[in-house]
């Protein structure tokens, strides 16, 4: 599968008798911008647990641009050009913005050697030229010292993006970057996204901001239940009947085809 | 005058207690557990030194005794000492930390590596005590009365060299922890262990080099003390380790500078306790301390500026 940067095939996942992800299969094509979209508690979060490895899969398998990452650690996930941001910002509270980004290149720099040069003793190394050089890419330079804690949610946000960005993924996911940004916010972080996406990075969100989703992504992945009910362009997902009574619930008789999907 | 010079002395002890406060804060920073091999590690490594200048080595010292000569043993003591530090902390790493974690994750239960790292200062003890007894031990200092006078006031040339070495190598370490990569993973450890991990950051791996640091600072400090003092038993350890906790609560949990100070404090606490009070009752101010710090300011002098939360 060239033309794809990350096939999950067959997932499953239980916690206690609980089915909560029930045989998800789709594929991530390079360079798109796919979303992962779905009522609450239909398994969005869970897939991206899996697939960065925080939970053990049941069944199933996750190929990243050609390997097979079903079962490895999860740090050595980001060495296969994977990386991510959380729902809940999960940045280092106490440590600055440039030490936050540079908490990414962790995955390049695993020898003793690498871990202690150079000593602090240059206070210009590369590393640190490095993430000043990506905030400031994407305008956030203006809080290099800057204790991240003490941040606006948006700034931190974004921060979140710049530091998964600097482990250099294939492939970058986020979890739900638009909850709880105002419109310019919300804006400002599209903006970083489409930067992340021209260079050619693979994007994978899960988003309820359905005019967020239609913004930026060009593929969508419909959960519900813990299983996948549709697949296509924003615009067929945005007419699919299957998809409307996901998000709405049955009213209207006739729908057979959406209510064994959605079961 | 006599006041002057027992600050000095108090001073010295104090450079020794800084190191052992300083490995116990950071473990609590960046563990959050009180790590009680820590007087294990300390009288281990006194132990050796002992050991190896005295030709009580179970394998014996003919082969050190060839290779660093009578004069130059205790260097051998440094090495070996140094060397079984090192081994051992791996050791404990994997029984205090690494197992618990892989079977539970990071939700392990706070207790378990205190009482399992209690178990480990119980046995090293007894197993010391089956080798060698429980009777104080002496070496014959290898720098003899090394001193000199400003004024009437002496100096130990040893235990100045102690302090130099005690105070630097905690300015080593704290640069290290604020500046370099490694730095940086510790204090994103001590934040969030899970998403460090998934960052890329190898915290099984990292989690090891702070069990050799630690341990490195116990064993230099043991090694100090027993030149420095020639006289070491089995129960040293508890002995200098409760003061250092008694320090370390003083300069705040985590408080690496903290500890430093904290250290100094008690070190010229207890020489003036002596001094005052009397050998007998020289932990009663000591604890009393502690406990009043407890009460009116748990977060200790220098208030919470744990490893990760930000301060150094």
């Amino acid at each position: 599968m060239a033309g794809n940067v990350l096939a999950v095939t067959g997932l499953h996942k239980s916690f206690g008798g609980l089915k909560v992800i029930d045989e998800v299969s789709f594929d991530v094509a390079r360079g798109s911008r796919t979303a992962l979209i779905g009522p609450n508690g239909a398994g969005k979060t869970t897939i991206f647990n899996l697939l960065t490895g925080v939970y053990p899969v049941d069944a199933g398998s996750v190929v990243l641009a050609g390997s097979d990452i079903t079962d490895i650690p999860s740090k050595d996930r980001v060495v296969h050009g994977m990386s991510r941001s959380f729902q809940n910002i999960r940045l280092m509270p106490h440590l600055s913005t440039v030490e936050n980004v540079m908490l990414g290149q962790h995955a390049r720099a695993h020898s003793l050697g690498q871990l202690l040069f150079p000593l602090g003793l240059v206070a210009r190394n590369r590393w640190r030229a490095e993430a000043e050089a990506a905030l400031a890419e994407a305008g956030l330079d203006s809080y290099p010292g800057e204790v991240v804690a003490n941040l606006p949610y948006g700034v931190q946000k974004r921060i979140e993006v710049v530091r998964a960005m600097i482990s250099r993924p294939q492939l970058l996911l986020l979890d739900e970057p638009a909850a709880g940004l105002n419109d310019v916010e919300t804006r400002q972080l599209q903006a970083l996204l489409e930067q992340v996406s021209a260079i050619g990075v693979t994007i994978l969100v899960v988003e309820h901001d359905m005019h967020f989703v239609r913004n930026l992504c060009d593929h969508v992945v419909v959960l519900n239940f813990g299983r996948k009910i549709f697949e296509g362009s924003p615009e067929e997902v945005h007419r699919s009947p299957v998809v409307l009574e996901a998000y709405l619930g049955t009213d209207e008789p006739g729908s057979g085809e959406g209510a064994a999907g959605a079961a | 005058m006599l006041l002057l010079q027992q600050l000095i002395n108090g001073l010295m002890l104090g450079g020794l207690y800084v190191m052992v406060a300083v490995a116990f804060t950071l473990i609590i920073g960046m563990l959050n557990f009180l790590n009680f091999t820590i007087p294990a590690l300390f009288m281990f490594a006194a132990m050796m030194m002992w050991a190896t200048m005295t030709g009580n080595l179970p394998f014996g010292n003919d082969f050190l005794l060839s290779a660093f000569g009578e004069h130059h043993i205790w260097i051998a003591g440094v090495v070996v000492s140094i060397v079984s530090i090192c081994i051992v902390s791996l050791i404990i790493e994997r029984f205090t930390y690494r197992y618990m974690k892989a079977k539970y994750g990071d939700a392990t239960e706070h207790a378990l590596p205190l009482v399992s790292s209690l178990g480990f200062l119980i046995i090293f003890e007894h197993l010391v005590i089956s080798q060698w007894g429980s009777d104080p031990l002496q070496i014959e200092s290898p720098f003899g009365d090394a001193t000199f006078t400003i004024g009437s006031l002496i100096f130990s040339i040893p235990q100045i060299i102690s302090l130099a070495l005690s105070l630097g190598i905690v300015f080593l370490l704290s640069h290290i922890i604020r500046r370099t990569k490694l730095g940086r993973a510790l204090r994103s450890i001590a934040e969030r262990p899970d998403t460090a991990t998934l960052m890329g950051v190898d915290v099984l791996r990292i989690v090891p080099v702070v069990y050799v640091i630690t341990g490195l600072l116990c064993a230099i400090s043991g090694i100090l003390f027993t030149i420095n003092y020639t006289s070491i038993d089995a129960y040293i350890g508890d002995t200098v380790a409760t003061v250092a906790i008694a320090g370390m609560v003083l300069g705040g949990l985590g408080n690496v500078w903290g500890a430093v100070v904290g250290g100094l404090f008690v070190g010229i606490l207890e020489v003036f306790s002596i001094y005052i009070v009397g050998a007998d009752f020289v932990k009663v101010p000591i604890w009393g301390l502690l406990l009043l710090i407890l009460v009116l300011k748990p977060t200790g002098l220098f208030g919470h500026s744990a490893i990760g939360k930000g301060k150094f």
